[in-house]
């Protein structure tokens, strides 16, 4: 069994030795194919980090009546806490509120000196709320309006907020599902030109396949190693693809990094390294095995 | 022994290659099958290495009709037979050793085997010192040599030649004769399909000629090529 698989082995690497120039068009060509695909991913991360921010921006906030407990407000918090939809709530005291707005209004002495004549505090306590998914916050909502202690709420911005939620709702499905149809659609070229340029090659070589079966080759002694040859044009053409894609990254990264802020493709793609280089060689290998094992088929009919 | 009952075969164009064939081959026979081209000679040769199936009749090799044989099977089949033809059919991405060696390979020959029996079958055919050339290195007498050190690597028990000197001169087509000779010495059927007249006549062995598609003529003994 080792000496069959050696032999199968020695044999694929031979052919695709002898046969360099096929062997590296082929190769070439299933670089660019796994260099789109590392583009793929690339338009996935900026595009999921994209939307991320903007969901990120998006909350509500419910406002308590002055005459309002901590105690209530705290219970509210709890309440909100314990639904598997919310995110996070930061409560937000009167105090605390009141500081906020001299902080955000330091600059401005009419503001200033109006809340100096004031005798109270006129904000109100408010809980921010983060939905762990924007298209949750109407679910919060009717929760919020549900609440034994509603009365004490005076109220809650969504209402305000509502058209651009579900704006960013919009925007977030559009781009996950162009995304998505655009990845799918790529994906099948980048399999299609696979498939026909390994079809081609061994379309090259069928009369070869032709004079196995006449000297009595066995389907799978034929076809074993053109499956290792059709591996090994997946092994090179990841191994290129990975040897421009990663000096590319680290030429745009900077670029892409000022366009859109807190995006750094060279910190994401290296930090995972070694997961995105496996993935790449295992695409590689199985569209290279796939594509030889579906394309030898039809020449083994002798 | 290999038997052919009442076999026509028809191609796609409607055109009968074989017509109502019924022949008898003996083990150890040396038979030529002679006759024009499109005499249905190649025909004849493809059944039996199951290339093609019989539209009708049945093609019986030890009693087994290889028409029947499930496709797994026809490898096995195949190694018990040996083929030379007039384009050799040799791989061009494997030198002489690696052809001649493929063969032992898909009988899952071990690779000591393959190492002792395939330079000596470069020998019997004088291809010894051309063992790494690839095909494309020879020239067309060393390249049927090679093909005829192919068919033999397995010792099959029966050798089908198809045209093996139409592309070679009368040196190298007696060279190549003599060698289809000393292997029926050895025990092993040879069936050539020829219409070369002299190497015919050399041979002096049983003579089935062909036309359009039938046996017209079967000399036992001492056939002559005629027509």
């Amino acid at each position: 069994m080792r000496k069959a698989i050696k032999r199968i082995f020695n044999s694929g690497w031979l052919n695709f030795k002898r046969n360099s120039y096929l062997s590296f068009g082929t190769t070439g060509i299933m670089a660019l194919v796994l260099l789109l695909f590392s583009g793929l991913m690339v338009l996935n991360y900026v595009s999921s980090q994209i939307v991320s921010g903007l969901q990120d921006k998006v909350d509500i906030s419910v406002y308590f009546k002055n005459d309002s407990s901590e105690d209530q407000v705290m219970t509210v918090k709890q309440d909100l806490e314990a639904q598997s939809n919310v995110a996070l709530v930061t409560y937000i005291s009167k105090d605390k509120a009141l500081a906020d707005f001299k902080t955000n209004h330091a600059g401005d002495a009419l503001i200033q000196q109006s809340l100096a004549e004031l005798a109270d505090n006129p904000l109100q306590a408010s809980l921010n709320v983060k939905a762990k998914d924007s298209t949750q916050y109407a679910s919060i909502v009717t929760f919020l309006e549900a609440n034994k202690l509603r009365s004490v709420m005076d109220k809650i911005n969504f209402y305000e907020n509502e058209a651009v939620i579900n704006r960013v709702q919009s925007i977030s499905n559009g781009v996950g599902n162009w995304g998505l149809g655009v990845t799918l659609v790529l994906a099948l070229i980048a399999i299609l030109v696979t498939f026909n340029t390994i079809r081609l090659t061994i379309y090259n070589q069928k009369n070869e396949i032709e004079i196995m079966r006449l000297v009595g080759g066995s389907n799978w002694h034929i076809k074993a190693p053109f499956l290792i040859e059709g591996g090994l044009y997946g092994v090179f053409a990841a191994a290129i693809a990975t040897a421009v894609f990663y000096p590319t990254l680290w030429f745009v990264s900077s670029k892409v990094g000022v366009l859109i802020p807190g995006i750094s493709l060279l910190g994401y793609f290296g930090a995972n390294f070694f997961e995105f280089v496996p993935l790449i060689l295992v695409l590689g290998i199985s569209l290279g095995v796939i594509s030889s094992f579906i394309a030898i088929r039809r020449f083994l009919k002798v | 022994m290999i038997k052919l009952k009442d076999i026509f075969t028809i191609y796609d164009d409607d055109f009968m290659a074989l017509d109502s064939i019924n022949l008898e081959i003996k083990d150890g026979e040396f038979v030529s099958l002679v006759g024009p081209s499109g005499a249905g000679k190649s025909t004849l040769l493809r059944l039996m290495t199951r290339e093609l199936k019989p539209n009708q009749g049945e093609v019986l090799i030890d009693g087994v009709d290889i028409a029947e044989l499930t496709s797994a099977q026809v490898p096995l089949l195949r190694r018990k037979i040996g083929t030379i033809f007039q384009d050799f059919k040799l791989l061009s991405r494997k030198n002489a050793f690696e052809n001649v060696a493929f063969a032992l390979e898909v009988s899952g020959a071990e690779p000591d085997e393959i190492n002792e029996d395939v330079p000596k079958v470069l020998s019997i055919v004088g291809l010894t010192d051309k063992a790494k050339n690839f095909p494309h290195q020879l020239s067309g007498g060393e390249k049927q040599r090679l093909a005829i050190a192919r068919s033999l690597i397995h010792r099959p028990r029966i050798l089908l030649a198809d045209e093996p000197t139409g592309n070679l001169d009368m040196v190298n087509s007696y060279d190549v004769v003599k060698l289809l000779m000393k292997i029926n010495e050895f025990g092993t059927t040879v069936i050539l399909a020829t219409h070369n007249r002299e190497v015919v006549n050399a041979v002096g062995r049983r003579v089935i000629s062909m036309e359009k598609g039938k046996i017209v003529r079967d000399q036992v003994e001492q056939g002559k090529y005629i027509i």
